[in-house]
């Protein structure tokens, strides 16, 4: 099935060769080159066509990007994917704290934009029908209602604490989850700031779900920002 | 000074008392020429200490009170024998002389020990100036020097830069009170010349300006309140004169200094930024021109081209917009990273992940596969920013690739010395002649390879890399040394000092159960 996504971004030739990579990608695009723009296509798409992924640039002509990401996050909108210059880490964290799925430094490959989108829409998807329950990657297999955590056809025994941080990152597969977000969700809002629980706990899991530690094929670092869990096999 | 008055009269006082209660009782023992020997004595000692037309007075009253007392007949002012008339005379005359030469002696010593203490406080405050990094920070004590001179209320105020074209020049003041003041002031330093009470212009102002001058320039201006009389004074205002332009020739040579200084910092600013530019405007066009080339072939010679042709053209586009991505990121960080007052983002960090990270990255090359890592274990947690960490390590392994033969490994290493953790890049490439050791660190700097061949176009290497690998180092506290290994080939060595981590008891997640699954 093709998704149709709208793409914000108001360079013209960036706009332009994106929309046709993703056209051949097979998805239905869409343009627009300001915040007014993007508004008015959201809000006047037809029910039966609606736009199930928003390509968001921050700095566009008539404003910031971030006031299409509040509005769409407040009405439950299609998810959004920020694509922007803007390298900061502090602004990466910022928008994922403030409901962006995903978030891309400008320049960048195309196949890391359309593993991210697919990550989105599956996502998109879950939320609407079942909540991601198992995970599955290479040799690692997480089943969230069983509780069972599997490496290579063997059982690994995690301590509660583990298990949720990785039950956590298991929600979210494929998605950057910053640190900030971890610390509030296994260890209570009041441990925000001790990312040391952070490093250490992670370092604990690799070494029970990873083969070479400071190679991690699955608990992958993204630095200053926080964790992401590789996208899991398509066929899981 | 009424003290300082008592203290004069009280000793006079004294010795008139004393000698007066001798001459009393000697009275009948002494013959007449005598006793006025202890009069003309009294009235000399007096005269250590009293004011001149005091002293004189006062002579004159001892004579005329010894001839009331002494002279026959007594208690009168008769004189009855003419030889005492001229003894009365004598008297009187040598008294007013003795008088008038110690005054005069007083005088003598009075002025030299002023001109003493003015010139010991000039050389004083020659050396403060000298001494002084900044004398503009010495405003006050210009102020409390003209306090202890004059015992008056002062205020200053100097510029703190000076540029002969700008008229809005930045002053500092202290002790100003109103804006009369401000534009007597302002006035005094627009003429250069003092002005006030015995200044010779403007003798009607409350207060005396005095302009703080150096060579053909004021810098300032100080102002004394209710100088007043005391300006008649000996020298006093030539000598606050002279200590406001001891003041403006140190503000002179500062400011000129710094003038100076701060030009060359700007030509040598300007000389870098025309380096930077130039070796960014090389480095930038060599990859640009490897894209364009590509992309207009692949848009004109489409058709002619087979499939193998156009994966090779777009292949060498995306390697060289990865490069010019590094190159930018590398000149950024380093334009970032030079700025006095540069912030990191450091939080304790894991080695495994730092290194984790890097492969991760540098995998997505086509040689990636080469690199090999290994993290000692039980490394304690860094204090660092990830983000600049990273970006040395990546710099770091790409020029190993780079310089090294395509099927040799490069390898990251981690390890504890101590309190020290050292990341070493090692590559078992050609090495880098010894005198390029150092300068490989400096920008745009491209140096000879080990075997003489000056490194060749397929070898360019991106000059800021290591530069930037540098400045990463030395924001943490740390070093960065290039190695060589006797085997060929060269070790990058990055040592992070280590910092105490106080408590780090890690409570486990607030979730149910204990910690057993």
């Amino acid at each position: 099935m093709s998704y149709r996504v709208l793409l914000v971004e108001d360079d013209r030739v960036l706009r332009n060769s994106l929309c046709e990579a993703l056209s051949v990608e097979g998805y239905i695009m869409r343009a627009a080159a300001s915040l007014a723009d993007a508004q008015a296509q959201l809000r006047n798409a037809r029910p039966d066509d609606p736009v199930e992924l928003v390509l968001l640039d921050l700095g566009l002509p008539d404003g910031d990007g971030r006031i299409l990401l509040a509005e769409l996050r407040r009405d439950l909108g299609p998810p959004v994917i920020v694509i922007s210059a803007r390298e900061t880490e502090g602004q990466k964290i910022l928008m994922l704290d403030e409901g962006a799925e995903d978030y891309l430094v400008k320049p960048f490959g195309i196949g890391e934009l359309t593993a991210r989108m697919r990550v989105a829409l599956r996502r998109r998807g879950q939320a609407t029908e079942r909540a991601l329950l198992s995970y599955c990657h290479g040799a690692l297999r997480v089943d969230l209602k069983t509780r069972r955590v599997v490496v290579a056809g063997t059982d690994v025994h995690l301590t509660p604490t583990e298990y949720e941080l990785l039950s956590r990152l298991v929600r979210q597969a494929g998605q950057v989850v910053t640190h900030r977000r971890l610390l509030v969700d296994v260890w209570g809002p009041e441990h925000i700031g001790q990312t040391h629980y952070l490093r250490l706990y992670m370092g604990q899991l690799r070494s029970k779900l990873e083969i070479d530690s400071a190679d991690p094929q699955h608990l992958l670092t993204e630095p200053g920002v926080g964790y992401r869990l590789a996208e899991p096999d398509s066929n899981s | 000074m009424d003290i300082r008055r008592c203290n004069r009269v009280l000793p006079a006082l004294l010795v008139w008392i004393v000698i007066g209660a001798a001459m009393f009782l000697c009275d009948g023992r002494l013959d007449l020429a005598n006793m006025a020997l202890l009069l003309v004595t009294a009235s000399a000692l007096a005269a250590l200490w009293l004011p001149a037309w005091t002293s004189m007075a006062t002579s004159a009253a001892a004579v005329l009170a010894f001839n009331w007392f002494f002279v026959p007949p007594r208690f009168t002012l008769d004189v009855d024998l003419q030889q005492n008339s001229l003894l009365l005379g004598v008297i009187m005359l040598v008294n007013w002389i003795i008088a008038g030469l110690v005054i005069r002696q007083r005088s003598l010593t009075e002025t030299a020990r002023a001109a003493a203490d003015r010139e010991y406080r000039m050389r004083q405050w020659g050396d403060a100036l000298r001494d002084a990094g900044d004398p503009v920070a010495h405003a006050e004590a210009l102020r409390a020097k003209l306090q202890e001179a004059t015992g008056c209320e002062v205020a200053v105020a100097v510029f703190t830069a000076w540029d002969r074209n700008d008229e809005s020049n930045t002053i500092f003041e202290v002790g100003l009170q109103d804006d009369e003041q401000r534009a007597g002031m302002s006035l005094c330093v627009r003429e250069g010349k003092a002005m006030g009470p015995g200044c010779g212009r403007y003798d009607d102002l409350p207060a005396n300006y005095l302009p703080l001058r150096g060579r053909g320039i004021t810098l300032g201006a100080a102002l004394i309140v209710n100088l007043g009389d005391r300006a008649q004074g000996i020298e006093l205002i030539p000598h606050l004169q002279a200590l406001c332009d001891q003041m403006g020739s140190a503000l002179q040579r500062y400011l000129m200094t710094e003038h100076e200084r701060m030009a060359r910092e700007q030509a040598q600013l300007q000389a870098t930024r025309n380096a930077l530019l130039a070796a960014i405007s090389h480095d930038y066009r060599t990859p640009l021109a490897t894209i364009m080339g590509a992309a207009s072939a692949l848009k004109e010679k489409d058709k002619r081209m087979d499939t193998g042709q156009r994966q090779r053209l777009s292949g060498a586009i995306l390697e060289e917009s990865e490069r010019l991505l590094r190159l930018t990121e590398n000149t950024l960080q380093l334009a970032r990273l030079d700025t006095p007052a540069v912030t990191l983002a450091s939080d304790w960090e894991s080695a495994d992940e730092i290194v984790g990270a890097a492969l991760k990255r540098v995998r997505q090359r086509a040689d990636g596969e080469r690199v090999r890592a290994s993290v000692a274990p039980n490394i304690p947690l860094l204090w660092c920013d990830p983000i600049l960490i990273s970006q040395m390590l990546d710099n770091l392994l790409d020029n190993g690739l780079k310089y090294s033969e395509i099927d040799l490994p490069v390898e990251l290493n981690v390890r504890q010395e101590i309190a020290e953790v050292i990341f070493a890049v090692v590559d078992s490439g050609p090495g880098v002649a010894p005198a390029f050791r150092q300068k490989v660190f400096e920008i745009f700097q491209r140096g000879e390879l080990h075997n003489g061949d000056l490194w060749n176009d397929s070898l360019r290497g991106s000059g800021v890399g290591l530069a930037v690998c540098q400045a990463i180092a030395h924001v943490h506290g740390g070093r960065l040394h290039l190695i060589p290994r006797s085997e060929g080939g060269s070790v990058f060595e990055f040592r992070l000092p280590l910092r105490d981590n106080a408590d780090f008891s890690v409570p486990s997640a607030v979730s149910k159960g204990p910690e057993q699954l």
